[in-house]
């Protein structure tokens, strides 16, 4: 390994030497530019883990294999922590994010309700795809993951030379409307209960678990109610043993109950999914139980 | 009384003593994973639970990395008890990391 442009404070045969000579090192602080340097192998290591890991989105998987390692030059894997925001209304775009396995909840207003929900099945900031660079909704992690990360120039860069992505971009941009035209309908005319069984069921399926944790505080911010309805609606459900809360977890005990108890949108909104209109985008969601 | 308590951790009755560890790592890089994977390997053996180990990701904080004076990743720490130890590399050396931690005589 070539250790001529490595930083000069690494002491001539000392251990942090011996190690990198040994190739058991993964990277170098650099104290005099305050970057951490990666080393090829580790580089090489990250960049493969984030191939696999964007496969996971629907978005980049459906992409042909020469135009996804192009997009992938200008992916970055991020953590996304609960209650993050984004991107806010009125705000520009500077990043979109293709979530892997975390989920971003959409709102208009900080206090909700939610109109719509973005999963691995899709990407927050569509709208630069549109050719708007303001964002309209506040995007707001529900439930921490990883996602990869685009910076806005790029991403436009991106688009104009991959004609597959502007493709299922399109589709999920229509996908997104869908789902958001329902989730207005719902939100004026269903129950609270039915609307909370479809948003647990939303939420199981894009993080592809009978398991998650959602708090009864950003519950009723969602679905835009106080928290006491949101307790009233809970209760019954748990009555009939569909689903079980315990601290802010909620689990799934019987999903074919809670579909039930649900209203038609559920259904209506995963009918209107790209991948139930030949799309090879969010076929994983399609096909979840 | 006192006394009395004196005698009996002179016999060499056993005092717990609580490891204090950190580990400066790049998640997901292979060094770090090897390291990880030794170390908690080392801590179960000869420290079951009278250790603490943090792991600190330099992607994610190069602030405390920075701050304090990391140079390389893998490299482990030891805070406490004293004397401080450091061990750079991904810890396969298990006689080293050991030495470092106070457990070989």
């Amino acid at each position: 390994m070539k250790l001529k442009n490595l930083p000069l404070r690494l002491v001539k045969g000392g251990p942090e030497q011996q190690a990198i000579e040994a190739g058991e090192i993964d990277a170098i602080i650099d104290h005099a530019s305050s970057n951490v340097i990666l080393l090829p192998a580790a580089r090489r290591a990250l960049q493969e883990a984030a191939h696999e890991a964007s496969k996971a989105n629907s978005l980049l998987a459906a992409l042909p294999h020469a135009e996804h390692q192009r997009l992938l030059a200008g992916l970055e894997p991020v953590t996304l922590k609960f209650g993050e925001v984004l991107q806010e209304p009125g705000s520009p775009v500077r990043h979109v994010y293709f979530p892997v396995d975390c989920v971003i909840c959409l709102v208009t207003t900080p206090e909700g309700p939610e109109v719509g929900l973005v999963g691995y099945e899709g990407m927050v900031g569509i709208s630069l795809a549109l050719g708007v660079n303001v964002s309209s909704v506040r995007a707001l992690v529900q439930a921490s993951g990883t996602a990869m990360r685009m910076k806005a120039a790029h991403f436009i860069k991106a688009l104009s030379q991959c004609p597959a992505l502007q493709r299922e971009l399109y589709r999920h941009a229509d996908a997104k409307l869908a789902l958001a035209r329902q989730t207005v309908t719902c939100n004026c005319f269903h129950a609270v209960e039915a609307r909370l069984a479809r948003w647990l069921l939303m939420t199981s399926d894009r993080v592809r678990s009978e398991e998650f944790f959602l708090t009864q505080a950003f519950l009723a911010e969602m679905l835009g109610v106080r928290r006491a309805t949101v307790n009233e609606a809970v209760g019954p459900l748990q009555r009939r043993k569909l689903i079980a809360n315990t601290r802010g977890k909620i689990m799934i005990l019987d999903r074919k109950g809670l579909e039930a108890a649900a209203c038609r949108c559920y259904t209506r909104i995963a009918v209107s999914a790209p991948s139930r209109r030949g799309s090879s985008a969010a076929r994983g969601l399609a096909s979840s139980p | 009384m006192s006394r009395r308590q004196h005698k009996s951790r002179a016999r060499g009755a056993p005092v717990t003593t609580v490891v204090v560890l950190r580990l400066y790592i790049v998640g997901g890089a292979p060094n770090s994973v090897q390291a990880i994977a030794n170390l908690e390997a080392i801590c179960q053996e000869y420290l079951k639970d009278g250790h603490k180990l943090e792991v600190v990701d330099v992607l994610e904080h190069p602030r405390r990395a920075l701050a304090e004076g990391v140079l390389v990743t893998p490299s482990l720490a030891k805070l406490s008890p004293l004397p401080a130890a450091n061990v750079v590399g991904n810890l396969s050396d298990k006689a080293k990391v050991l030495l470092a931690l106070g457990l070989r005589k």
